[in-house]
């Protein structure tokens, strides 16, 4: 009796987490580095290449130039000065993912194979990570730079997501052409 | 009875479907073990169906005996997933393969000690029930394990295996509890016929998804014999460094 109660609760227990690996683990295929690497070559990301984002939206200075009454002034020139590079950084990330969606249009274009629901998929990664970005906008705007920090401060994952789907289509085709595509690129947006 | 025929079609259907995926896109030749284990399913439940309208005296026999060389085979499926992930020749194959070797056989033991216990041996049902829910919770484990450790070592699923190991492993953990309580309790019974069978079907409509598309287990790369000796010279260097900070 109590073994097949185990059994039961086991077997129960074994299901739920084939179920939850599954749905955890959804299948994304992953593009290779050296793909990843020439996007990162061929489109120049400013960016995401801006290594001190985390930095940008950190406010332990201000709070120390805050915590001193004679440095209230310049606390809010910090302030003002960080919203302004906040607003000018996601203005570059915003470049950067809509540069990423014309390179991968332009492979499709190019006869690199996709599939509809891929493209719909993309397009809806890019629709709703403009519309976090502007969200994230209007925050930097109404309450300041360090208002959502955690959120702003993954705002670059956005375009690293963006640049592996890039590098996943450019994964398809053979490495040999890549340097035809980098200098087709370079011709057409010119 | 209807509802019986049209499950066994379905399930013969399925089997026959995925035996032409894998001749079509050559996957044989990939997945031997899979292939193999798919054409006993064909060949079973087509033996089933035979008995099932034809030949009613020898039927329940048949599907205990059947069923009971499908456990055996259902290993077929669970090495396939083990040899796919860890492909033999790969460092990890080599560093795991004794350790993974020895719970497996203990699993068996495992299951074997469970499915002699006296007390399934009341009636003939339950010995099979007892054989199934052992087996069927060993496989589960086993596929289960060998994810997890994939996913420890950061090892790369595919579509083909990924779909392959949930799809078996959901439907052999279904299998487990339906095993379970129908001993338990007899007024299970009846969800029991259709249940197992239904969730097989699942399972197979799974298979066929993972299949359509021929997409491996991208190769493990691994680092050649000057960068691992390096790393072992580093990795040398850094434990007598820290054994020399804590015993100075």
């Amino acid at each position: 009796m109590i073994n097949l109660v185990l059994f039961t609760v086991l077997g129960l227990g074994l299901f739920g987490s084939f179920i939850l690996i599954a749905l955890r683990d959804s299948p994304r295929s992953l593009p290779d580095t050296s793909a990843i690497h020439a996007v990162g070559q061929i489109i120049n990301l400013e960016g995401s290449s801006f290594a001190n984002a985390r930095r940008l939206f950190d406010d332990t200075d201000y709070q120390v130039l805050c915590s001193n009454p004679d440095l209230r002034r310049l606390a809010e020139r910090l302030r003002h000065d960080r919203k302004q590079l906040a607003l000018t950084w996601l203005s570059l990330l915003q470049n950067d993912l809509l540069t990423l969606w014309r390179f991968r249009r332009f492979l499709i274009q190019r006869g690199v194979p996709s599939s509809l629901g891929e493209e719909l998929r993309t397009v809806q990664a890019l629709v709703l990570s403009l519309l976090l970005l502007q969200f994230i906008r209007v925050s930097i705007h109404t309450a300041g730079p360090f208002a959502l920090p955690r959120a702003t401060r993954q705002a670059g994952q956005l375009v690293d997501s963006m640049s592996k789907g890039a590098a996943l289509v450019l994964g398809r085709i053979p490495v040999a052409g890549w340097a035809e595509i980098e200098r087709s690129w370079v011709s057409s947006a010119a | 009875m209807v509802m019986s025929l049209v499950i066994w079609i379905a399930a013969l259907t399925l089997a026959t479907g995925t035996l032409v995926l894998f001749l079509r896109r050559a996957l044989w030749r990939t997945y031997p073990f899979l292939l193999a284990y798919v054409i006993w399913l064909i060949i079973g439940n087509s033996a089933l169906l035979i008995g099932f309208r034809f030949f009613n005296s020898v039927y329940t026999s048949l599907y205990w005996h059947s069923d009971t060389v499908d456990v055996v085979l259902r290993f077929l499926v669970v090495w396939e997933v083990f040899h796919q992930t860890f492909p033999k020749g790969s460092g990890l194959n080599r560093s795991l393969s004794k350790g993974l070797g020895i719970a497996a056989f203990l699993l068996l033991v495992f299951a074997c000690a469970t499915f002699w216990g006296y007390q399934n041996y009341t009636n003939l049902r339950s010995i099979h029930m007892a054989l199934d829910r052992s087996f069927d919770f060993v496989q589960a484990v086993m596929i289960l394990g060998t994810l997890l450790m994939a996913r420890y070592y950061g090892v790369l699923f595919g579509r083909n295996v990924r779909g392959i190991a949930l799809a078996f492993g959901g439907w052999v953990s279904i299998s487990t509890v339906n095993s379970a309580m129908v001993d338990l309790t007899n007024s299970f019974l009846p969800y029991w016929y259709y249940l197992r069978p239904l969730s097989f079907l699942v399972m197979m409509v799974a298979w066929i998804w993972a299949l359509w598309v021929y997409e491996p287990n991208p190769p493990i790369l691994e680092s050649g014999a000057t960068e691992l000796n390096q790393w072992t010279e580093d990795w040398n260097r850094t434990v007598s460094a820290a054994r020399t900070i804590i015993r100075p």
